[in-house]
């Protein structure tokens, strides 16, 4: 009896008090899209801790710590660095070539493992999208969260490049100045692409596992496609656009011109290729929410 | 008021694979190519490829504070039912109402992350459910404590075994205050003294107001915690009501399918014998179909034997549902010329419950100067009720034990015994049970009360 009146006291003290009286529906039809912005609303805390777990659980039992995450990423380069910029000579804009590779890399390769990762996040978080209810499309979103680190990283890398150069060269290639804001909005960006797209194949790599494989393929031609390995100035202008309708090129090509100031700011291709993101984006949550409940069924 | 409304509530899965998923053929190409042309097959959907109802017009209302058990054999759409309530499923029509917070434990689990430690799992939970941190820390010593795994609160649950898996899964679901719990076999990996502490918060909760949804194989349980069953047969309700006779009906029902399924029935004949019928009698020879329990009747096994001098030798086992009850054993053996022989194992009165049984029957025959056995056996031969005729003692409960048979008891003025006195009183029992019954039973089985 006392502990009964205890804890109803104690519910009327949170915040809750009226929670545990509510009333739920379960319909066959979804509910509307206020409805859903307001239950992901109501679950962001879930939100937020899928981030951080995934972010712990990517690096947990690393025997080198910290050490292997700048590593990852700068032993590739490094090498790319050498074929690309030592033995083919492709031209830089005038940088190193490996700072501006590390640039073109930064932006391309969050991007690239993003959207791996967001199209991995309903096959690998099948067993708790099986057990416990919460809005799916928090797994896809929260997957995500790896991508701040890699950015984290290479941004570090950059910096650490930076220096380098400084004292080798004694060049600072950084341009320091408000424009260097751009280059992080460009990451997120093309981020919110990968999710566009990534919320089409992460439903679709429960049905074909080969998937992310074909994808793995697929991104290596894309990033070909962008300006990358090379400076879009060995394009000739007349055939930029076709490179330009990819929307990954105007933010792989922002990036590196607000952080060095080399290349061009592509203000129409940039403004062409938000339109597109925003479009697939869209698209994508449109057809994640069409297909979630199947795509549970089929866990 | 109800707190938990099912309406009509349908689920179908589409089975077989859906015409984008099928394995690239040639054939497929061809006809698409020739369905273009104008001529080709209208369409080359695959076969075997159809409609699966998990669940068909469920319909049941639950007021708060019963404990709903939900049986049914496998497959016949308990799960899919406990996820659609959890929200983990869509349905395919109806629809479910619900008040309050509803807390699910599907799957033996609450969807925990196996490498996180027991202490972020209970966090992120709550967060799943809706329970503020706050809240959870406060409650945080009662899960730990009713889980008993506090020593390894910040293990990955990996390291867990299932069962401390499944005490914190259950400690967690129960303390984070749900108006409707559903629990889905949570019984099944846990020790015996834990599923008795959580059947025990179970009704404590449910004597508060929590709703149960409670699946479970575990008719005794049900039986023991449940105020009300439902009967799902393919995924339809098929009994609603008072859990004793909807468990009773049920375990009759499977039992009886059961009976129907097994192909193999053992080895009728070999080269010695063969075993001709099993069948019940009464005390005057008349085969009978069920047996009075204040009557003696008997087993009678029709042998035929095929060469001179068999050695034989019998045994039968009784069996009450899927519990193997005794085993009779022939005393000794007999030597037997070709023929026709009845073996009759002779059951007392006063010894069979009221309920079904099961006979196996198996016959060893051997012969003179050969070391090896060349067994018959029967399994299910035959299987017959037993039922309570006059004149017996009413029972306070509906439900029976498996055994009831009439001892010999006493009733004396308390005094300290010498061993002696405590030797000859035992020697006295068992002496009586063998003069009573010509059944061989595990003495064991028999004192069941």
């Amino acid at each position: 009896m006392f502990t009964d009146v205890k804890r109803w006291f104690m519910w009327g003290r949170t915040e809750q008090s009226g929670a545990s009286q509510y009333k739920w529906v379960i319909e066959p039809v979804g509910e509307g899209f206020v409805a859903r912005v307001k239950e992901f609303w109501r679950y962001r805390r879930i939100l937020w801790f899928l981030s951080v777990q995934q972010i712990k659980g990517s690096y947990q039992g690393y025997s080198l710590g910290i050490g292997w995450l700048f590593l990852r990423p700068l032993l590739p380069i490094l090498i790319s660095t050498f074929i690309f910029g030592n033995l083919l000579n492709v031209p830089s804009d005038g940088l190193p070539y490996f700072l501006f590779f590390l640039a073109g890399q930064a932006s391309w390769h969050v991007f690239e493992r993003s959207l791996l990762m967001v199209t991995r996040s309903l096959y690998q978080g099948q067993g708790m999208l099986k057990k416990v209810y919460f809005p799916r499309i928090m797994a896809p979103i929260s997957s995500m969260a790896i991508s701040v680190v890699w950015f984290g990283t290479f941004t570090g890398l950059l910096i650490l490049a930076a220096f380098y150069y400084l004292f080798k060269d004694g060049v600072w290639y950084l341009r320091l100045g408000p424009q260097l804001l751009i280059a992080p909005l460009c990451v997120v960006a093309s981020l919110v692409l990968s999710l566009g797209i990534g919320l089409f194949t992460s439903v679709l790599q429960l049905r074909f596992r080969e998937m992310r494989y074909t994808l793995r393929y697929f991104t290596r031609f894309w990033s070909y496609l962008t300006p990358v390995i090379y400076p879009m100035s060995l394009v000739p202008p007349e055939h930029r656009w076709i490179i330009y309708i990819n929307p990954m090129a105007p933010l792989v090509e922002t990036f590196k011109w607000s952080l060095f100031g080399v290349g061009s700011f592509p203000v129409i291709p940039l403004l062409s290729a938000l339109a597109v993101i925003a479009v697939v984006l869209l698209a994508g949550i449109w057809y994640f929410s069409r297909m979630e409940a199947s795509a549970v069924d089929r866990m | 008021m109800d707190n938990l409304f099912v309406d009509s509530l349908s689920k179908s899965f589409i089975l077989g694979r859906a015409p984008e998923e099928q394995p690239f053929r040639m054939r497929q190409i061809v006809n698409t190519a020739r369905r273009w042309v104008g001529r080709g097959p209208a369409d080359d959907a695959p076969k075997g490829r159809r409609e699966f109802w998990a669940l068909k017009d469920v319909s049941f209302r639950v007021q708060p504070g019963t404990v709903l058990g939900i049986i049914g054999a496998n497959g016949a759409g308990k799960s899919t039912l406990l996820k659609i309530i959890a929200r983990v499923l869509t349905p395919t029509g109806g629809r479910v109402v619900g008040v309050g917070r509803c807390i699910s434990l599907l799957e033996l689990g609450a969807g925990f992350d196996p490498d996180l430690s027991a202490r972020d799992n209970i966090i992120m939970n709550a967060a799943m459910n809706g329970v503020p941190k706050s809240e959870v820390m406060r409650r945080f010593d009662a899960i730990m404590e009713f889980a008993e795994t506090g020593e390894f609160l910040d293990t990955a649950l990996k390291h867990y075994s299932s069962g401390m898996y499944l005490r914190l899964a259950f400690s967690c679901a129960i303390n984070m205050d749900p108006q409707i719990l559903l629990a889905d076999e949570i019984l099944a990996v846990g020790d015996v003294a834990f599923q008795e502490r959580c059947l025990q918060r179970v009704k404590d909760e449910a004597a508060r107001g929590l709703t149960v949804l409670f699946v479970s194989h575990d008719m005794e349980a049900i039986t023991r915690v449940c105020a009300r069953v439902i009967w799902l047969n393919r995924g339809a309700v098929f009994r609603d009501g008072d859990p004793e006779e909807v468990v009773d009906e049920y375990q009759n029902a499977i039992w009886e399918t059961a009976d129907l399924a097994t192909a193999e029935r053992g080895r009728h004949v070999n080269r010695f014998g063969r075993i001709l019928s099993v069948a019940l009698v009464a005390e005057s020879g008349n085969e009978i179909g069920a047996a009075p329990t204040d009557q003696r009747c008997a087993v009678r096994i029709r042998v035929e034997t095929f060469i001179k001098e068999t050695i034989t030798q019998c045994a039968m086992d009784l069996y009450a549902g899927n519990v193997w009850l005794l085993r009779a054993r022939a005393d000794k053996s007999r030597r037997v010329d070709p023929g026709l022989y009845d073996v009759y194992f002779r059951i007392p009165s006063d010894f069979l419950a009221q309920t079904t049984y099961t006979v196996s029957v198996s016959l060893t025959l051997r012969r003179k100067n050969d070391e090896r056995d060349y067994p018959l056996v029967m399994y299910k031969a035959l299987k017959f009720m037993a039922y309570t005729g006059e004149g017996t003692v009413e029972r306070t409960s509906k439900r029976t034990a498996l055994l009831a048979p009439r001892l010999n008891w006493d009733i004396e003025p308390f005094a300290v015994r010498t061993e002696a006195d405590s030797g000859q009183a035992s020697d006295g029992n068992t002496s009586d049970a063998a003069a009573d019954t010509t059944l061989a039973a595990d003495p064991a089985t028999k004192a069941q009360p």
